[in-house]
């Protein structure tokens, strides 16, 4: 037990610095891929909405390709494949070699790409709870599209959405530990850095599973707090 | 199991009380069921009557009383404010010999109307299964709807769901029968096929309680009525005495109030 | 885009597709026996079976399943003595049977809460149909409360199927050659990553597919009682049960 304590320890020779900016790295980059994929699903479900028929078939393709493939795939086609890109745009510019795309931002991207395909499933779910009554009576008071768009299909799909985009946050949160596997040191790959130093790996991963547990926790209760905010108007209380 | 003589009742309630939270909707129930009675109950909503019926087959487990089944004593221990249930054994056996048919038929929806009515009899009583099918297809018979056994309940009108009930409860070969407002889920032209059912049961010599809204019913197939009024028993006895002499001026303004809206059904 | 190295690699990948249809097969079964344990601690009112299962299911969603696959291949390998003496190192020290193992203790914690939800839907009514019959205990739950619950949670047990799946691509990571882990090398190794994405993608693609039909064709199977009015058998003489 005092092993394990020296081994958080802030001072040389404990890893709780390490541990800590590796946490920073996961949060990081578990909501930059969730804000991108925020955006992509945003897009995508308005496609599947209000899109003529191409564009339904090609939101619908992404939607059904994205959750159909593993997200590990994802990951390796976004860095490797980033990579390569970057080394032939590079190489235009006269750099030789092996350019890499940052870590971060590929798994980010990743990320942000498999989560826009729930996201765009959450959105659309929540635009149908709307009724058309609604729209048709902002309608009828002289709405413009746009404004009819940020008063009241905005406000209300996010409150519908809430509950659907808080499950997936959960699972950016936990898919954000897959990126270790392209070397961005997150909590995950600190926790194996640290094993393979100490050969200690139960009580590393052991620690990396309490701190992510601890994180999902307070997010549960950060969504939670917004749902019963939100959901103050809603008849009945919370849906 | 133990006999049953024309002389002891085959169910005996005393003194029931029966509270949900802060509410006594049984207040001191009393009443001896006896063979070949076809008894029915009668009150407003909200009067316990169907609280009554349940607390025979311990759907509902009474606060206060004594239920006796033939000559046996249901076996309850107290538990917090009211009682529980001593021996399942005891009340699972008890179950076999009071069958009860229910508002909203309850039939199981992944079985079909034949598995249905062997269930209990298979699985339950642990009879051969040959002598169940054999039993089953001629109670469906009787009920009227021998065509129906290999559909889904889901394929049934409410009044077919309801015959298949009935069916159902008899393939247990009960002693008494327990239908808690078995018309008032039916479309009102469904209604009399089950009423004539029930009725070609007590003709056979059933014992049975019948929670029911249906006057007329009562009127022309039960001999004894019993009126409950808020958790207590204001009338009981003969069918004609009941009707024509009522001593309850409630039970009186009852049957005028209902006659108000409907003719009794000609069963 | 190569087309015919796009066509090798397929073929080099599906070497890989046995691997993933067994432990995706064998981490299903198993998650789902144990996540049906779960789910009856859950509602069983029994408060010293119940609060185990909510922590355990809590603990395993609340954590990445490659924390979990890490914390037991590599983790418990720090256990190896005891583990020795317990007979219980052959199983521990394989990343198949490890993968298998976290695989389906994962599946178990979503599932059970698939199952419990199931559970909780069987109609009060029919239930208590079987308590007036006389049920109770085990013929209850084995007759009535287990077929109806089960059938209830096919379709959202069958997007479980899927999901392990695509949880099998993390055993890549131990070391496991299934379709992923081929696809890993395949990549390294030859430096085209879009084409072996597209390759690995495809078979994925597909055998969820197959999977999504044979779910589907399995939940019309077992519900006869949902579909649509069957015509009326003729009065037979026969009885046939």
């Amino acid at each position: 037990m005092i092993e394990l304590l020296q081994y958080l320890s802030f001072g040389p020779g404990g890893w709780g610095q390490a541990l800590t900016a590796a946490t920073f790295t996961t949060v990081a980059v578990a909501i930059c891929g969730f804000f991108i994929g925020g955006a992509l699903g945003a897009l995508i479900a308005w496609g599947k909405l209000s899109g003529g028929s191409v564009v339904r078939f090609t939101a619908d393709s992404y939607t059904t390709v994205l959750r159909g493939i593993p997200d590990l795939l994802v990951i390796y086609l976004f860095y490797f494949g980033g990579s390569l890109l970057l080394s032939r745009v590079a190489s235009l510019w006269g750099v030789q070699g092996f350019v890499g795309v940052p870590p971060f931002a590929a798994g980010a991207m990743a990320i942000g790409v498999v989560s826009g395909a729930y996201q765009a499933e959450v959105f659309r779910g929540a635009f149908r709870v709307l009724s058309k009554g609604e729209i048709e009576a902002g309608r009828s008071v002289g709405m413009g599209r746009f404004l009819l768009f940020r008063r009241v299909i905005v406000p209300q799909v996010f409150r519908h959405a809430l509950p659907g985009i808080g499950n997936v946050w959960q699972m950016v949160l936990k898919e954000s530990a897959l990126i270790s596997v392209t070397g961005l040191v997150e909590l995950l790959r600190q926790a194996q850095i640290a094993a393979g130093s100490t050969r200690r790996p139960f009580e590393f991963f052991l620690i990396a599973g309490a701190i992510f547990l601890a994180i999902t926790w307070f997010s549960q209760l950060v969504f939670a707090w917004f749902e019963r905010r939100t959901g103050r108007y809603m008849s009945g209380g919370l849906v | 199991m133990p006999e049953i003589t024309d002389m002891q009742p085959v169910i005996s309630l005393r003194g029931l009380r029966k509270s949900f939270g802060q509410l006594e909707v049984l207040k001191g129930i009393s009443l001896d069921a006896h063979k070949g009675e076809v008894i029915a109950i009668l009150g407003s909503s909200g009067s316990g009557k169907s609280t009554m019926l349940r607390c025979i087959n311990l759907l509902e487990v009474p606060t206060a009383g004594e239920i006796v089944i033939g000559s046996e004593t249901v076996a309850l221990k107290k538990s917090g404010q009211g009682l529980a249930v001593a021996d399942q054994r005891q009340i699972d056996a008890l179950r076999s010999r009071a069958a009860m048919v229910f508002q909203s038929f309850n039939l199981w929806s992944h079985m079909t109307i034949l598995e249905n009515v062997i269930e209990a009899p298979v699985h339950v009583q642990r009879r051969p299964k040959a002598e169940c099918v054999a039993e089953a297809v001629a109670l469906l018979e009787k009920v009227g709807i021998a065509d129906k056994r290999n559909a889904y309940p889901g394929h049934l009108s409410g009044g077919q769901q309801q015959r298949a009930a009935i069916a159902r409860a008899l393939a247990m070969r009960p002693e008494v029968m327990l239908f808690d407002e078995p018309t008032s889920a039916l479309d009102p032209e469904r209604v009399g096929e089950v009423l004539a059912v029930m009725r070609s049961l007590a003709e056979e010599g059933r014992t049975m309680l019948v929670v029911t809204h249906e006057i007329g019913f009562a009127r022309e197939v039960a001999n004894r009525v019993v009126f409950l009024h808020e958790g207590v028993i204001e009338e009981d006895g003969p069918t004609e005495q009941v009707f024509t002499n009522p001593k309850s001026e409630r039970f009186r303004k009852f049957i005028s109030n209902s006659q108000h809206f409907r003719q009794p059904e000609h069963v | 885009m190569d087309l015919i190295f796009i066509r090798d690699s397929f073929l080099q990948l599906l070497s890989g597709v046995p691997l993933t249809l067994e432990l995706t097969a064998f981490a299903f079964v198993l998650g789902l026996i144990f996540a049906m344990l779960l789910a009856l601690m859950r509602v069983s009112g029994i408060r010293v079976l119940e609060i185990p299962a909510s922590v355990y299911i809590f603990i395993v969603r609340g954590t990445p399943l490659l924390v979990q696959i890490f914390l037991i291949y590599y983790g418990l390998g720090q256990f190896r003595p005891t583990l020795q003496s317990l007979g219980l190192w052959q199983f521990f020290r394989d990343p198949y049977w490890c993968g298998i193992f976290a695989l389906s203790l994962n599946s178990a914690a979503y599932g059970s809460e698939v199952l419990r939800g199931a559970l909780k839907s069987v109609s009060k009514r029919e239930i208590e149909a079987a308590k007036a019959c006389g049920m109770s205990g085990l013929l209850l739950y084995r007759r009535i409360i287990l077929p109806l619950a089960l059938r209830q949670a096919l379709p959202a047990y069958g997007n479980e199927l899927i999901l392990m799946v695509k949880a099998t691509s993390l055993v890549s990571t131990i070391t496991m050659m299934e379709i992923t882990g081929i696809a890993a090398r395949l990549i390294s190794e030859t430096y085209r990553p879009v084409e072996v994405f597209i390759a690995a993608g495809a078979i994925y693609l597909a055998i969820n597919f197959l999977l999504t039909r044979l779910v589907s064709w399995l939940d019309w199977w077992l519900t006869p009682h949902l579909r649509g009015v069957p015509a009326a058998t003729p009065k037979a003489e026969h009885i046939n049960a």
